[in-house]
């Protein structure tokens, strides 16, 4: 019996330890990290002091930031929900053979390492780029627009490389769907919207709800792509902790950024998870 | 309910209905014509094409050819969700995100039926089926029996012209699908619907239904009664879907039949064979004689107990012999021992057309059916 009750700890225990190993170190570094003073002449103080957190409170470029970045990740949530649970559903009911290749394409912008993903995004949005000189051919007045570094732009970068991630969320839940509860609800006279919200769309949900939790999270800590898209002025969460890292040099106070994003992300998924997936999840019996 | 314009045999008219993919024909040609209030067991063996028949009648496949009518109107051009049709899945098909009310509601707010007579219809339906007292329950809290009998509920709460069960059955063990057989041809009388049952157990098509049409290579080859179908079956193959048979081969010639070395007056119908033929009788209809009486002699191999009879295996000079014998209180010849065979020649059925072996045990459907318990 007792063998049987520690087998779990004892054989998780290789994994955890690890896990503790590579996440849990850095994370509690960077949060002690962020209690830390600093000096520019004399670098980091070894102080205990809630200095850090008491600058950002007060700092309105960092309220903007916050906002910004929380703003973008919900824009792109939207969008990435509004794009990719039709987008699965009609690959979904594509004839086989033209599924896979289909679902290839879709998932293609995983493949390609960001900077490059990105860098096609500049190269489109340009002022010189194919869009502006697109716009002008036909003969739209008032080209070039400024499309580069705006939050129109990075947006547009973070769903392309998102929207994949909630196709496959969905993905998964279409293919545990019956697909006999659709035609059971059209025998009892339902029309295809109705078949749609009432018996399709109630069982693709959690993987819909996973797919926006995982595109929300992943689109508020994003740094290539808002680096890049966004430029030196627009700045996220990580990217103002790389630039207090690596340009101020003043590592407590970007830990601090670090730590309030990462408490912030927390904030948000146990809400998301806590208030509406539980919900759905609930009534399907999954959770 | 009947609309005018149609014969009353005529509820349901299936005329030369096929189904193609690609170059597979799933259903060949399919005619047959359904009576109001009638209970049809479209029986065949796996893959013969009861399932896309009754997808077809239910709209959600669509005929390469033929026509459909119900109540005299064609269905071709009625999307499935206008049929009205009640269909029961053989994986139920319960919405599991719905409870047991929610699920049997759903066809009635399709139908904008006001709330409270809603709940009362919803309320009725349950009864009928006997699950009043799970209607707040989700169907993956439920057994596959109550889940049956929640997927009957919700086909028939919407009052369908016609109710199509594809194998509603094929999921439960042994004793509750007796219990439900016995439900559903109450209810199903008691309602009064058409309905067509599809099976490939001939036992549930024999014990449910008014007529039997059994199916094969997406064809009907009979259509009867369930004891006619039994009794004079069309085809070696109706034969042997339908319960155990032997087969005598004999060489007949004048009226008279021969069988190593028992001869015997054909009766009318056979009486003008000639030449090899091949025989056909049921197991029950044999019957074992001690050894000096007049039959076809032969050696007790084996008997098997079965309750209410005794399944005994007989080695003739015509081949194995099943004989079903009736558990009076005594046990019949024993292994090993010298008997002969008797039978009332009434009880023959010529059954030339090709059969493919003397079929012998439990019954193999050619495409391999899952063998059923002896019937
Ligand atoms: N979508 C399809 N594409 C190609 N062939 C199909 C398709 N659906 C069915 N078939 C074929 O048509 C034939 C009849 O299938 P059907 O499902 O009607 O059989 P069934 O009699 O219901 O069998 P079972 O008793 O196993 O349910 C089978 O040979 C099957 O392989
Ligand atoms: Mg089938």
């Amino acid at each position: 019996m007792s063998r049987s009750r520690f087998a779990p700890a004892a054989l998780s225990a290789p994994a955890l330890l690890t896990m503790g190993a590579v996440l849990l170190v850095p994370l509690v570094s960077v949060a002690v990290l962020s209690f830390r003073g600093f000096d520019f002449d004399k670098g980091i103080l070894p102080v205990w002091s809630l200095a850090n957190y008491a600058e950002l409170a007060n700092d309105g470029l960092f309220h903007e930031v916050m906002a910004r970045t929380f703003r973008i990740a919900t824009i792109v949530t939207v969008l990435c929900i509004a794009v990719g649970v039709p987008e699965a559903i009609i690959i979904h009911r594509m004839a086989p053979r033209w599924r896979g290749l289909m679902l290839l394409v879709v998932v293609g912008p995983l493949l390609v390492s960001v900077v490059v993903r990105t860098f096609g995004w500049m190269v489109l949005l340009g002022t010189n780029g194919l869009i502006n000189q697109g716009l002008d051919w036909i003969g739209v007045p008032g080209t070039p627009f400024r499309l580069m570094y705006t939050e129109l732009a990075i947006i547009l970068g973070l769903v392309h490389v998102m929207v994949p991630l909630v196709v496959l969320a969905v993905w998964a839940s279409l293919g545990r769907l019956d697909p006999a509860l659709a035609r059971a609800a059209e025998s009892l006279g339902a029309g295809r919207v109705a078949v749609f919200r009432r018996v399709v769309l109630p069982n693709i949900m959690p993987g819909i709800l996973a797919g926006a939790l995982m595109v929300f999270c992943l689109s508020a800590s994003a740094f290539a792509t808002p680096q890049m898209l966004g430029g030196r002025r627009l700045k996220v969460a990580a990217s103002m902790t790389y630039t207090e890292f690596l340009n101020t040099l003043n590592w407590p106070l970007g830990a601090a950024v670090a730590v309030l994003l990462l408490l912030a992300i927390l904030a948000a998924t146990l809400l998301w998870t806590g208030l509406v997936e539980r919900r759905a999840l609930r009534r399907l019996g999954v959770g | 309910m009947a609309a005018p314009g149609f014969p009353a045999g005529d509820f349901l008219v299936l005329d030369g209905v096929a189904r193609h993919y690609g170059t597979v024909a799933a259903v060949r040609d399919v005619s047959v014509r359904v009576a109001q209030g009638e209970f049809l067991g479209l029986l065949g063996p796996s893959g013969c094409g009861k399932t896309t028949t009754l997808q077809m009648i239910a709209g959600f496949e669509t005929p390469s050819a033929g026509t459909i009518r119900l109540e005299g109107r064609d269905l071709a051009a009625i999307p499935a969700n206008r049929r009205n049709i009640g269909l029961v899945f053989q994986s139920y098909a319960l919405f599991p995100h719905m409870t047991v009310a929610e699920n049997v509601a759903f066809g009635l707010e399709m139908r904008r039926i006001p709330k409270p007579e809603r709940t009362e219809r919803v309320r009725r339906a349950l009864d009928l089926v006997h699950l009043s007292h799970l209607a707040g329950r989700f169907p993956r809290q439920m057994s596959g029996g109550q889940q049956q009998r929640v997927a009957l509920a919700r086909a028939l709460v919407i009052e369908p012209r016609l109710l199509l069960l594809d194998e509603p059955l094929s999921n439960l063990d042994a004793k509750l699908r007796e219990e439900m057989q016995v439900e559903l041809r109450e209810v199903q009388k008691r309602v009064g619907v058409t309905t067509i049952l599809v099976t490939h157990d001939q036992n549930e098509a024999m014990a449910l239904c008014d007529r039997v049409a059994v199916m094969q290579a997406g064809s009907i080859v009979q259509i009867d009664e369930p004891w006619r179908a039994y009794d004079a079956p069309a085809d070696a193959f109706v034969a042997d879907f339908l319960g155990r048979s032997n087969r005598l081969p004999v060489r007949a010639a004048k009226g008279m039949a021969q069988v190593g070395g028992h001869a015997f007056a054909l009766p009318e119908p056979l009486a003008q064979a000639r030449g090899e033929i091949t025989l056909a009788i049921r197991p029950e209809r044999l019957r074992i004689r001690a050894a000096q009486e007049a039959g076809l002699p032969g050696r007790v191999h084996s008997r098997v107990f079965l309750g209410g009879f005794w399944l005994v295996r007989v080695d003739t000079a015509a081949g194995d012999m099943m004989v079903m014998v009736q558990n009076t209180g005594t046990p019949p010849a024993a292994e090993g021992e010298a008997v002969t065979l008797d039978w009332d020649p009434h009880s023959l059925r010529r059954m030339d057309a090709a059969a493919p072996e003397p079929i012998q045990g439990p019954i193999q459907a050619p495409v391999a059916a899952p063998a059923r318990g002896a019937a």
